[in-house]
């Protein structure tokens, strides 16, 4: 091919700016994403939280696309190949949405049958300070065995005792 | 060109292209870490024979206490040793003998026997390739296959057992080491093997679909793929993209049971171990990670089965396959549906019952693909010049079981009938005779139709109508009377129901059903012994193209050589299905289009 | 030139056997597949997170968690500073990758060279960030199956927040480390000259796939984690 040299050297550039396209892109959405994290820090609206939160996941599946569609190159691909990695990928819709619903209803579901479970929501801890790693850790970790012990004998009724944080089960 | 005349040409010239290869083939490179895609084939259908053989083995152990559960047999004790004190059975041996029968008969050979074997040893041969696209990968694949099944046959020799909390690996049981002795050492080696497992078959499954969408020969377009190859693909995509999310089911089970966290436990008092100070966990998240895959399974184990009987079904028809394009659309249909109806294993497990009754909804949408299918092949062989070769007859075989199986399976799938069944019996009778025991028959209608192929020597067809209609009553002898008592209410995973007054009735039942299961495990036996005998001594093969079949696997030599064509990989001019068209009893897919035919695909 | 702006527009050509459909050889094909099992192990981890965050009454708020940084000093409190240093690190990274995979297909081995180094250099500089924060949450007290923060509104808080963390950057992390050994690999199949012999750099393609799914993978930890 004769005029080859000049056609690739069109392309070459082109690849560039694209590529310094997508780099600027890509950041720009994470400092919006950034700029929506911090704000969301100060915002007491529960309702505002969740449209933030939608807005960064939006973001996200952006992102997620520009580096699939360029960085990846799956744009400049044949479309069969195209669609054979986007239409599986659609099995996530289904994937992520049942196992959200069902995670919700037992969460529901022990709200509604385990009073323990409810009860823990409602009792406010105080920080604790400096936790502790190593032998004292393991000291704790007996102490909340017994606390352990005693909340199960004491299931449903109210108790006062903080709730014993979870030690590795051997 | 007589069949001896091509067959002699072939082989002389095969012998010039491949002569200088020879040399280079030792023992080891040959038959150990073969790189040849038949080879592998081999390699996994004998390793996945060990396992149904012990499978079996172990079935023929539980259904003897459940059949006999007051006798006592000393032979017993010599050989499971302090597993059957006394000449019976221990309940820990017995929960353990079934939770290793389903892990290694579902994972072990059903897929690793089933599509290793049929897709390394059709999809070069069917679509007219040299090899797989990487034959280093496929060696690797059966190698991390074989070293999965040292680790769990090692699991059978631990002081404390194998695992025991059934095939499923449902947490507690098998988050907690102290939950049962099988949850010890035994789930360790069982998870690992699985790990392993689930490597093997990712390296296979990608090899599987790179090698149909890149390597087919010229003319070989999707749409002329014998049924088998499009069945093979779909089951290696369900492969690839379900068997990564038990991975990561099982590396969670692995924090739990090894680091302290919480993923499935939570609150619980579990009997022997006390109550639990985990808290938050889900037991039902394991339950949704493992169906994810496990559904999915079911199909990964079904649809090889499936394409290899339309194949069979259509060459001893003398008949194009009926629909090709419907048997292709249900086969995608399934796949896609597999991965939607995870959760009707879960009904009973306290799930949000609306969501419950989405899931109803998908699962039976998979009732229309399987129906299509199944009318697909009865009017394949409506007015067709069959030919009962013991490949046929297992194929019809496995629609029969298939039918009867899948009818069940629209009971099951309702969650207001499923609350009442299941556990039951009736649940083992539906997945034995339609996942199970279907599987088996296609895979046996596979192993007999391709015998020729592989060995180059023909089966014994006495010994293989005698091991079809026996298997064939035996299967339903044992799985129908279990409906009847699943509907009564017999509950499943129980080790003697002799101490229940309300199954007392069935002592009888259960006894016969033992028997013949014993029957049938020896007629596998008989079956087996064929296998090896005509390996060595069978009839030898003398025509390149004994089923008079269209497609391309039986344009090789008869005994194919790495590379399988000696000379040029022939050109493909129709689909594989052209039998009985315009006089011709059959026309191979290498046959160029005539002027004077008839419509071609 | 470039192989992938040649679609046909004869489709039954391109599916009719005897080549690649997809214009791409077997290799590529099988990594693109590769990565979609991936995605599933990694979406089954995520989706699992989700699923207990969903069953769970209360969570920590990973603002209160993820709030320092190396050299701060103490009491100095800034949530997403360190966090998006790494993101930034990766994407870098991940740009110079595809310099790279551009570089390889003009036959540049030099642009090649350059661009493979600056992308590991990306790579340690993220799992060095990474190191540093775990040992940094360890000291903290977190760990598997130790959780000292509370949740966001002052209720005590199961493990499971700092479990799927470890496990869940963890995972993300033997992905960056393999990938940066890939790509040290490929470094010196190309100093060594294999690509040149070869002909095309398609090797580097496939890494360069592979490195891109970590960072696309990183995407959706950052923002699950640190972000919602």
């Amino acid at each position: 091919m004769s005029h080859s040299h000049t056609d690739h050297e069109a392309h070459n550039a082109e690849a560039i700016a694209e590529i310094k396209k997508v780099t600027i892109i890509l950041s720009v959405f994470t400092i919006i994403e950034l700029i929506l994290g911090f704000w969301m820090m100060s915002m007491t609206s529960v309702g505002l939280k969740l449209a933030i939160k939608g807005a960064i996941v939006i973001l996200m599946m952006a992102k997620a696309f520009y580096i699939v569609a360029y960085f990846m190159h799956l744009k400049h691909e044949v479309k069969n190949l195209i669609m054979t990695i986007v239409v599986p990928l659609l099995l996530f819709v289904w994937f992520i949405g049942a196992f959200l619903w069902d995670g919700n209803s037992f969460r529901n579901l022990r709200n509604d049958y385990d009073s323990y479970f409810k009860e823990q929501a409602t009792i406010k801890v105080e920080k604790k300070e400096g936790e502790e790693h190593g032998a004292a850790k393991h000291e704790a970790t007996d102490a909340k065995h017994e606390a352990t012990d005693a909340k199960h004998e004491t299931i449903g009724t109210s108790h006062e005792t903080a709730k014993p944080a979870v030690e590795p089960y051997y | 060109m007589s069949h001896e005349a091509v067959l002699h040409g072939h082989e002389s010239h095969g012998h010039d292209d491949h002569g200088h290869h020879e040399h280079h083939d030792t023992f080891l490179t040959k038959y150990v870490f073969s790189q040849d895609h038949k080879m592998i084939a081999k390699q996994f259908l004998i390793t996945g024979m060990v396992w149904a053989v012990l499978g079996g083995l172990m079935s023929v152990l539980f259904r003897l206490q459940l059949g006999y559960p007051d006798a006592s047999f000393p032979w017993l004790e010599s050989i499971l040793g302090k597993w059957a004190k006394g000449g019976q059975i221990t309940p820990e041996a017995y929960y353990a003998l079934v939770t290793t029968h389903g892990t290694v008969l579902v994972f072990f050979v059903l897929t690793a026997g089933l599509s290793g074997t049929f897709a390394n040893f059709l999809i070069p041969l069917q679509i007219g390739a040299r090899d797989m696209a990487s034959p280093f990968l496929n060696m690797l694949s059966y190698w991390f296959f074989f070293t999965a099944s040292i680790v769990m046959l090692s699991s059978l020799f631990v002081e404390t057992g194998p695992f025991s909390g059934g095939w499923t690996a449902y947490p507690p049981l098998s988050a907690l080491h102290d939950a049962s002795p099988g949850s010890k050492t035994g789930m360790d080696l069982w998870i690992i093997a699985m790990a392993l497992f689930v490597v093997s078959s990712l390296l296979g499954g990608l090899n599987y679909i790179a090698t149909i969408l890149n390597m087919r020969t010229k003319g070989m377009s999707m749409t002329r793929l014998p049924l088998t190859i499009w069945a093979l693909f779909f089951t290696a995509v369900l492969g690839v993209l379900s068997f990564p999310v038990l991975l990561s089911g099982m590396i969670l089970l692995i924090f739990d049971r090894n680091f302290g966290t919480s993923f499935y436990l939570s609150d619980i008092y579990v009997n022997g171990v006390g109550a639990l100070s985990n808290e938050g966990g889900s037991a039902i998240l394991f339950q949704h990670l493992f169906w994810f895959l496990g559904h999915p399974e079911v199909y990964i184990i079904l649809l090889p089965a499936m394409g290899m009987v339309s194949e069979i079904m259509s060459v001893n028809s003398r008949k194009p396959i009926f629909g090709y394009m419907a048997m292709l659309g249900s086969l995608f249909a399934i796949a896609i549906l597999a991965f939607l109806v995870w959760a009707h294993h879960m009904f009973v497990t306290g799930l949000n019952p609306f969501l419950g009754s989405v899931f109803v909804l998908l699962t039976l949408l998979i009732a229309v693909p399987s129906a299509i299918k199944v009318f697909n092949w009865l009017t394949t062989l409506w007015r067709g010049n069959i030919r009962f070769t013991p490949g046929m007859l297992f194929a019809i075989g496995f629609v029969s079981l298939f039918i009867s199986g899948g009818l069940t399976g629209i009971w099951l799938g309702n969650a207001a009938l499923d609350i009442y069944l299941h556990d039951s019996y009736f649940v083992v009778a539906h997945f034995h005779i339609v996942m199970g025991v279907a599987s088996m028959f296609g895979m046996f209608a596979g192993v007999y139709h391709w015998f020729p192929k592989m060995y180059g020597r023909y089966l014994n067809n006495s010994l293989g109508y005698i091991h079809f209609w026996i298997t064939l009553a035996g299967a339903y002898m044992i799985f129908w009377p279990m409906h009847y008592q699943g509907l009564a209410g017999m509950p499943r995973r129980y080790f003697d129901f002799s101490i229940w007054e309300s199954f007392k009735q069935f002592a009888e039942l259960n006894r016969f059903i033992s028997t013949v299961a014993m029957i049938v495990f020896a007629v596998q036996i008989l079956f087996l012994i064929n296998f090896f005998y005509s390996i060595f001594k069978g009839r030898k093969v003398t025509v390149l193209n004994p089923w008079e079949s269209n497609t391309l696997e039986w344009t090789t030599p008869i005994r194919p050589g790495h590379g399988n064509w000696p000379g040029e990989i022939p050109e493909v001019h129709r689909w594989p299905y052209d039998y009985g068209k315009d006089g011709h009893d059959f026309i191979p897919q290498t046959t160029p289009v005539g002027a004077d035919e008839t419509e071609t695909h | 030139m470039s192989t992938t702006t040649t679609a046909s527009p004869n489709e039954a050509k391109l599916w009719g056997g005897g080549k690649s459909p997809f214009s791409s050889e077997y290799g590529k094909v099988m990594m693109w597949y590769f990565l979609m099992s991936d995605a599933f192990t990694f979406g089954a981890f995520l989706i699992s997170y989700g699923t207990v965050r969903f069953s769970t009454n209360g969570w920590p708020n990973s603002n209160e968690v993820f709030r320092s940084f190396p050299f701060a000093p103490a009491g100095v409190h800034a949530p997403l500073v360190f966090v998006s240093i790494m993101t930034f690190i990766l994407i870098v990274s991940s740009v110079t990758m595809v310099l790279a995979v551009h570089a390889g297909k003009n036959m540049d081995k030099q642009g090649v060279v350059r661009n493979m180094i600056l992308t590991i250099i990306g790579g340690l500089a993220f799992l060095s960030c990474q190191a540093w924060e775990w040992n940094h949450l360890f000291h903290e007290g977190a760990w598997w199956g130790a959780n000292p923060f509370l949740n966001a509104d002052g209720t005590a808080s199961s493990t499971n927040f700092t479990n799927f963390f470890f496990t869940i950057t963890g995972f993300h992390g033997f992905h960056v480390f393999s990938g940066v050994v890939i790509n040290i690999i490929m470094l010196i199949m190309t100093l060594m000259d294999k690509f040149e012999q070869r002909g095309h750099y398609l090797m580097i393609e496939k890494a360069g796939l592979y490195w891109h799914f970590v960072d696309l993978v990183w995407v959706f930890v950052f923002t699950i984690f640190y972000l919602l």
